[in-house]
């Protein structure tokens, strides 16, 4: 079970990483061929902000909070890493991400 | 002196950042490397590849042990500047023996210290250590080196440079610049949350080196300030010797209250005493902690007086679900087993400082952290090392202009620091697994050849990039870069097949088997071959294109001169 949820809570920190650095005109560009739209982000950033606290919920239910607070920490910094890695070399994956923002508008 | 405060921290960041820079490659290197210091001792002592062990018997086993322990010549000759006249040859008086152990270490880390006669300070004792097989009680020859927790950790905190122990204060020293870095770097860093997630590889060198310098720097800045700041916390007693300068007296005076509150006797009462069963002590203080709500092993087992009216044992449960060291300390009177002492529940300073130096020093339960931790280290390595490649491409033209060698130096140096420093601590293992399990008489110790061993390729390394270094004076890239990439390329592979060969561990076996320290080790030394054969490969290509260019050019200017 705490397996399970510290690989939530990766997945839950690399996507809100994810729909943040979308929520930026010029990532959104890299990863989708039409120009950001304006309404889009504010739910993008919710939605990512909503991510990350959702991972740091489930480090809190794995460990004590005070390892918790670390573990996702690092988990932001590692989640940061590998959005900026993707977005420079394989863009193209992130549009899983992007998706549901763009057909809303 | 500089138009604005901007510009100020920029010449700040550069400066210090290049001259401490060399020294921070190695703090956070191998402080990466120390997250893993007790499997890196499995993969180079394959005596000790066996699953982690609770600590033994203290009646049965180490007790006969301590006994028969003795400084080696070696703790001898080191102490001997501390004592008035010759050194006693046998150490009779025990002071202190202790047993330290964590989940992941398999042996267990013993020490003995004794009273000598004749010290200038009266409080001094002379210390050995010996390292034992928790199992059987078999002691660990001397002279193998743990070359994780015993070279690569102390390699981070104190360069292995003992000397007036400068090691310790240049070590300090740059951490504290790297403070003031962190703090001048997001000073002058325009576009902080703009460019969070921006890596441009193929951009020109320059700005892609800069953007990978803020990229590291900024998504692991909480990760650099803390370890750089909790870093200096735990040394602060070195840094801040205090309590044995300005304060000693009042610090031997609060020795002596501290043992009246607590009711732990400060000295020795002269009158023999035996020693009641220490294992029925163990399993008080187990139940003790099952009462309190957290079961637990001991960590840290350690006997004071030993062998005196006034001797008592204290037992601390391993901090191995916090994040902190050991605690939950109980003391026993020795002689008789009653309990003198239970640790008081921490107060918030205690607490604090207990986080900080816990969070540094890492001895909870908690693989994913830890690999994180490696990641924010190599993090650290990638933002100087790009720092370095940024100073030498924003310059090198206007060093060509000029006929200065200085980017020739710097970049000498960073390809030292960066490649030859991964170089030596291959080379390391390499020797580890050459040298013989025996040595030919008269050789030195064989935990110091495999040092030598270490300092050699790396120096070698250094000079190999001086002396490749001259394209970098035409505002070339220096060939060392792609000739070391290539070398480490060649031996981590190396590395990996000699464990193999002279222990049978190959990673078939080691990963069926779920022997992740060895596993673990023989894979990170694959993977840093590949990214070595991959950087090597691309810097290989664009030296190429540099010098195809370059040739191009002379030729046009040939046919417009002819």
């Amino acid at each position: 079970m705490d397996n399970f949820l510290l690989l939530a809570a990766i997945m839950l920190c690399v996507s809100g990483m994810a729909w943040l650095a979308l929520a930026m005109d010029v990532h959104w560009k890299q990863v989708n061929s039409g120009p950001l739209p304006a309404q889009s982000v504010r739910s993008l950033r919710i939605t990512g902000y909503s991510a990350l606290f959702g991972s740091l919920a489930c480090c809190l239910v794995v460990d004590h909070a005070t390892m918790a607070s670390l573990v996702w920490i690092m988990l932001l910094a590692g989640s940061a890493l590998t959005i900026a890695f993707t977005l420079s070399w394989r863009p193209h994956w992130l549009r899983v991400f992007a998706v549901p923002f763009a057909r809303a508008n | 002196m500089f138009q604005n405060f901007r510009l100020s921290m920029a010449w700040l960041h550069t400066w210090f950042g290049l001259v401490l820079g060399f020294v921070l490659m190695a703090v956070f290197f191998f402080g990466a490397l120390s997250v893993f210091d007790r499997e890196i001792d499995r993969w180079a002592v394959p005596e000790s590849r066996f699953e982690p062990q609770p600590m033994p018997s203290f009646d049965n086993l180490l007790r006969p042990i301590f006994e028969k322990m003795q400084p080696t010549k070696t703790d001898i000759e080191q102490f001997s500047s501390r004592a008035n006249g010759p050194m006693p040859e046998h150490f009779d008086t025990p002071v202190r023996w202790g047993a330290y152990t964590t989940h992941r270490d398999p042996v267990l880390n013993i020490f003995a210290g004794y009273e000598v006669p004749n010290a200038i300070h009266h409080d001094d004792a002379i210390f050995t250590s010996s390292t034992i097989d928790p199992r059987d009680g078999r002691i660990f020859p001397d002279d193998s080196l743990k070359i994780g927790s015993q070279f690569f950790y102390p390699l981070h905190y104190s360069l292995n440079f003992h000397w007036m122990d400068l090691g310790y204060w240049i070590v300090g020293f740059s951490s504290l610049i790297m403070l003031v870095a962190l703090v001048s770097g997001v000073v002058m860093h325009r576009k902080f949350f703009r460019e969070l997630f921006t890596f441009r590889p193929n951009k020109a060198t320059q700005r892609s080196a800069l953007d990978l310098h803020n990229l590291t720097g900024v998504v692991a800045l909480p990760f650099h300030f803390f370890f750089a700041f909790t870093g200096l916390v735990i040394f602060a007693g070195i840094y801040f010797p205090v309590s044995h300068t300005q304060l000693e007296q009042l610090h031997d005076q609060h020795e002596i209250h501290e043992a009246q509150v607590t009711g732990l006797p400060h000295d020795r009462a002269g009158i023999a005493a035996p020693i009641a069963s220490v294992d029925a002590m163990v399993a008080e203080a187990q139940r003790r902690w099952a009462e309190r709500g957290m079961a637990g092993d001991v960590g840290f087992l350690a006997l004071s007086h030993v062998g005196d009216e006034n001797g008592y044992v204290s037992i601390y449960r391993a901090g191995t679900d916090r994040v902190a060291l050991t605690g939950e300390g109980i003391h026993f009177k020795a002689s008789t087993g009653e309990v003198l002492r239970e640790d008081p529940p921490r107060t918030v300073v205690a607490n604090v400082n207990e986080f900080l130096t816990g969070l540094h020093l890492q001895h909870f339960r908690h693989w994913l952290l830890r690999w994180l931790y490696v990641l924010g280290g190599l993090a650290g390595c990638v933002c100087i090392a790009t720092g370095f490649i940024f100073f030498v491409e924003k310059r090198k033209r206007q060093y060509v202009k000029q006929g200065s060698q200085n980017a020739r130096v710097v970049d000498a140096l960073a390809v030292t620091t960066v490649t030859g420093m991964v170089l030596a601590a291959v080379g390391m293992l390499i020797g580890n697994r050459l040298l013989p399990g025996t040595l030919p008489a008269g050789w030195p110790p064989r935990g110091n050849l495999e040092e030598y061993i270490f300092w050699g390729v790396w120096v070698l390394a250094m000079a190999h990039a001086f002396w490749r270094s001259a394209p970098v004076a035409q505002a070339r890239m220096n060939p060392a870069w792609v000739d070391q990439c290539f070398a480490l390329a060649f031996l981590a592979p190396v590395a990996v097949v000699l464990n193999w060969i002279t222990t049978g561990d190959h990673l078939a076996n080691t990963i069926s088997a779920g022997y992740w320290p060895v596993a673990g080790l023989d894979l990170a030394l694959l993977v840093v071959a590949g990214l070595a054969f991959i950087a090597g490969r691309h810097l290989r290509r664009k030296t190429q294109t540099e010098s195809a260019t370059a040739t191009n050019q002379l030729g046009s200017a040939e046919v417009q001169h002819g």
